[in-house]
């Protein structure tokens, strides 16, 4: 049978995500609630302008994760769900899109609930990092989430999604000691 | 044993293409760890051994924590924070 989910990574040189095809791959004469998550590249970031971001991907536990994130989801809201799920690698230009994750269930609560959950884990347990480029030349890679915290697999994604919400990429991380005894 | 680490984000371009051959002595990924860090302290930037402590371990299909076993291959990926999205 085929996976009722689609994981993905684009090169952005080679290709540009593409929402439509999302649309169309969560669609399904049993379902009636499909949701749409599209993270495009803003101008500005903490005030500066931004010409463009570079995302790196350590790409094949990305994908995994995906899956995982996917399958999650499954357990979460039920076995009635599609979940795309595709980000964006390379170096993207001020209204490129980064990330498209879209859901399609019966109805909109698990739609919501899953679209949620699944953006949530990409941004926050993934192995992707980027690279915000400035209009004054200047480069910064982003603070972000040490997977040294990610959730294990087994929490359920409305967990995460409650916890996320109040965790947005806007504020200086506090960064955790992973090294334990060689801290 | 010998590891073979892979950087990424903001820790490329520390080591010619990315990567780095180290001796560990012991088997788990907390020696990785301290064999990493006593390798950063006399070849990184302060701002690149700071971020190393929130770094994680990997292999290509999961995320290994410091009590682990080194992965038989010896192949490692070394992940700072992320930020995806």
């Amino acid at each position: 049978m085929d996976s009722p989910h689609f994981v993905h990574v684009a090169e952005r040189a080679v290709e540009a995500l593409d929402p439509a095809a999302a649309l169309e791959f969560v669609s399904d004469p049993g379902f009636g609630g499909i949701t749409m998550f599209v993270g495009r590249i803003r101008e500005l970031n903490h005030g500066r302008r931004v010409t463009g971001i570079s995302y790196d991907l350590f790409r094949p536990l990305a994908l995994a994760r995906f899956a995982e994130i996917a399958e999650q989801a499954q357990r979460d809201v039920g076995p009635a769900l599609k979940l795309y799920i595709a980000h964006a690698m390379g170096r993207l230009a001020v209204g490129d899109i980064a990330v498209v994750i879209a859901a399609g269930t019966p109805h909109r609560d698990e739609a919501f609930r899953a679209c949620r959950a699944a953006i949530e884990a990409v941004k926050h347990a993934t192995p992707i990092w980027k690279q915000e480029h400035f209009e004054d030349g200047d480069s910064a890679w982003s603070e972000g989430c040490s997977l040294c915290d990610a959730p294990a697999a087994n929490v359920p994604a409305t967990d995460v999604a409650a916890h996320d919400a109040e965790h947005e990429h806007e504020h200086e991380h506090e960064q955790r000691d992973c090294g334990g005894a060689h801290a | 044993m010998q590891v073979e680490l892979e950087l990424f984000g903001a820790l490329r371009g520390l080591e010619a293409e990315d990567r780095l051959q180290l001796a560990v002595e012991g088997a788990l990924i907390t020696d990785a760890r301290a064999a990493l860090q006593t390798h950063a302290i006399g070849h990184w930037p302060q701002a690149a051994q700071a971020l190393l402590r929130s770094c994680a371990f990997a292999t290509a299909s999961e995320i290994l924590r410091d009590p682990q076993p080194l992965p038989a291959d010896g192949k490692l990926a070394v992940l700072p924070p992320v930020s995806g999205g």
